[in-house]
C-alpha cells in the first residue's frame, strides 16, 4: 500500500488553442507551487510513445485530467491507454467567457492569461485535496521531482518569512506576490490581511501566529515591490 | 496560375516536465504566429493521441516537422502512428548543444536566452534544413 499517495495530473497542452496553454501552465503551477508534495504528472503523448510503465500511471494514481476544450483529449487519452480518471476538468468550461484576452504563447502574457492560470490552478488544487481526503496543504519544501516518467518539474524555489526569528519557507511566495501586484494590491498596511488570506490558501498558518505572519508578509511584500 | 502549396505542420511535443518541451512549443508558435504564419501551421498533439479522424487526415495530407524535447520522441512517434510523413525531426537537445551552459529557463517560463534559442529553432525549421537540431 502506498503510504504517501499522490494525485496524478494529465493535461492536454493543446497547441492550437490558448486554453491549451492555460491547462499546461495551471498544472505546472500546482506541481511547483500549490501542491508540490502531493502531485505528479506525465506527458499525455507518452501513453502512446512510451511503454507499460507510463501506461500504468492512472492505475497507480487517482488522476485528474485537465483539458483545454470539450474534446477532452487528456481524459479520453488517459482512459484509452491507462485507466479511468477520477476528475475531469475542462478549462473552457471553468473560464467561461470571463477572460477573452488569452494567448497561446507565454511571450504575450496578459492579465487575463495570468488570472486564468490562477483560477484553473486553484480549482485543480481543490480537487487534489478532495481526492486525498481534504487534508491541509503540506508545508515542507520537497527536493524531489514531482513527476513520473520523463517529466521532472521541481517545486518553485521557496522564499523565507522570518517567524519567531526562524526562517519559514513558503513555496512560490514570489509568484503569489507577483499575482497580487498585478491585481493592484499596494504594499500598504491595509494590505496585510489580503496578503495573509491569500498565502493561507497555499500555506498553513496557525491562528495564534496570524499577526506574526501578517507583519512578515507585509515586510516581504514591500521589499518585493522595491526590488521589482 | 500557381498551385497553392499546403502549409507544413509543425508538431512539438510540448513536454511538460522540462524547459525542452516549452522551447519546442514556443519555437512552433514563433513560426506560426510571428515569422511565417502563411507557411506553417500546427495541430494539437493530444488530438493525435486520441486518434481524432479530422486531425489524422490533416496529418496524412500535409508534410510534418516534429520538435521533440527528449529521446522518447513523442511528437515524431505520434505523427508516424497517425500515418503522417515526418519531413524533418528536430531535437531541442541538438539546438541546446550550440548554447552549452546557457540557462534557457524552466518548463513554465523561458529566460531571455531561452527566447533566443526558441527563435533560432524556428529559424532552423523555416530554413528547411535543420541539421543543427538533428539527434546524435
Amino acid at each position: 500500500m502506498d503510504i504517501n499517495p499522490k494525485v496524478g495530473i494529465i493535461c492536454c497542452s493543446g497547441e492550437e488553442i490558448p486554453a491549451g496553454t492555460v491547462s499546461r501552465l495551471a498544472v505546472r503551477r500546482v506541481l511547483e507551487v500549490l501542491r508540490p508534495d502531493r502531485t505528479v504528472t506525465l506527458c499525455l503523448p507518452l501513453f502512446l510513445a512510451g511503454g507499460e510503465e507510463e501506461r500504468e500511471f492512472a492505475r497507480r494514481h487517482p488522476t485528474i485530467s485537465v483539458d483545454g476544450c470539450g474534446k477532452l483529449c487528456a481524459k479520453r487519452g488517459t482512459e484509452m491507454y491507462s485507466g479511468t480518471v477520477a476528475v475531469s476538468l475542462d478549462v473552457a468550461e471553468i473560464l467561461g467567457d470571463q477572460y477573452p484576452d488569452l494567448h497561446r504563447s507565454t511571450r504575450q502574457k496578459s492579465l487575463d492569461d495570468k488570472a486564468a492560470v490562477w483560477l484553473v490552478a486553484e480549482r485543480i488544487a481543490v480537487e487534489v485535496d478532495r481526492l486525498l481526503g481534504g487534508d491541509s496543504p503540506v508545508t515542507e519544501t520537497s527536493d524531489q521531482a514531482a513527476t513520473a516518467g520523463c517529466a521532472c518539474s521541481q517545486p518553485a524555489p521557496a522564499m523565507n518569512l522570518e517567524i519567531h526569528g526562524q526562517p519559514v519557507p513558503v513555496n512560490g511566495l514570489a509568484m503569489i506576490f507577483e499575482h497580487l501586484r498585478d491585481r493592484g494590491v499596494a504594499p500598504t498596511e491595509d494590505s496585510g490581511e489580503a496578503l495573509l488570506e491569500t498565502v493561507r490558501i497555499y500555506h498553513p498558518v496557525p491562528e495564534e501566529e496570524s499577526g506574526l505572519y501578517r507583519e512578515a508578509l507585509l515586510r516581504a511584500y514591500q521589499h518585493f515591490w522595491r526590488m521589482t | 496560375m500557381t498551385e497553392k502549396v499546403p502549409k507544413k505542420l509543425v508538431v512539438p511535443c510540448s513536454g511538460i516536465g522540462k524547459v525542452h518541451g516549452l522551447l519546442g512549443r514556443e519555437a512552433m508558435l514563433e513560426l506560426v504566429e510571428r515569422q511565417h504564419p502563411g507557411d506553417f501551421d500546427t495541430v494539437c498533439l493530444a488530438l493525435l493521441v486520441v486518434g481524432d479522424p479530422e486531425t489524422n487526415a490533416k496529418i496524412q495530407q500535409q508534410p510534418c516537422i516534429t520538435v521533440d524535447g527528449c529521446p522518447k520522441a513523442c511528437a515524431k512517434k505520434n505523427v508516424e502512428l497517425a500515418g503522417g510523413t515526418v519531413e524533418h525531426a528536430l531535437w531541442v537537445v541538438g539546438a541546446l548543444k550550440r548554447h552549452r551552459g546557457v540557462n534557457a529557463g524552466t518548463g513554465t517560463a523561458l529566460s531571455d536566452d531561452g527566447w533566443e534559442i526558441a527563435a533560432e529553432i524556428a529559424g532552423d525549421i523555416a530554413a528547411g534544413c535543420p541539421d543543427a537540431g538533428k539527434k546524435e
